[in-house]
């Protein structure tokens, strides 16, 4: 399966380098998955904003879980301290 | 019955004096006194960029306090907070059982440390014993 993954991925970019560099650059790059068993700290503090934007994409949607890579628990926690950021306007509800 | 802990953050409309702000957390601090409470900490963030307008205004003074009590001194605070036009927003969040649980977290985590390094002594004093029976 991770053969096939491969190749896909590389029949992309051959089909790529065809086209004008420029277009590549703004193609969506597919996101990598992020290793698995994230380290998060036993207290996550809904005003570390830095600590946080981790989570929070350019696009201000909270990280799904399997792109983040972290226990549900976790992931419970993390999304509450980044909603309650986004209530003090410490972090965005939407951003574009 | 015991205590609770309570982070308190506000964001204070940013035209309002820097004397002005003084005032509204000596007022805060002294209301939470007459009910019972103590403030443990405040802490004065000042003006930041905010991430989205409220009422219009890109900017926000910002104001943390700890506040240590039973909970009746946050009721009569966020009434108050609720009716003062220059505060923008207000939050409330109780940190004493989640503080707890990650202290209780770390303390598992160090007991298992110490635990395994304890172990792994053993184990070289064996090998210890062992050589020297050898000899």
């Amino acid at each position: 399966m991770a053969d096939n993954e491969r190749e896909v991925i590389e029949e992309r970019d051959i089909v790529n380098t065809s086209v004008d560099p420029e277009f590549i650059e703004k193609m969506p790059r597919r996101f990598q998955r992020r290793r698995p068993r994230q380290v998060v700290p036993d207290y996550v503090d809904w005003k570390d904003v830095d600590y946080l934007k981790q989570y929070v994409p350019e696009r201000g949607k909270i990280m799904p879980r399997r792109i983040s890579g972290i226990s549900a628990k976790d992931q419970r926690r993390i999304a509450k301290a980044i909603k309650r950021a986004r209530a003090m306007a410490l972090l965005p509800f939407v951003a574009d | 019955m015991a205590n609770r802990i309570y982070e308190v953050m506000y964001v204070a409309d940013p035209e309002t004096t820097d004397e002005a702000i003084g005032k509204l957390n000596e007022a805060v601090e002294k209301l939470v006194q007459t009910e019972g409470g103590s403030v443990v900490r405040t802490d004065d963030i000042g003006r930041r960029r905010m991430a989205y307008p409220i009422n219009k205004k890109k900017e926000g003074y910002y104001v943390l306090f700890e506040i240590e009590g039973s909970g009746q001194e946050i009721a009569e605070l966020e009434r108050r907070m609720r009716v003062n036009e220059a505060i923008l927003r207000y939050l409330t969040v109780r940190v004493d059982e989640d503080r707890k649980a990650a202290d209780k977290k770390r303390d598992k985590r160090e007991n298992k440390a110490s635990k395994r390094a304890s172990f792994r002594k053993t184990g070289d004093q064996n090998e210890m014993e062992t050589a020297n029976n050898a000899r």
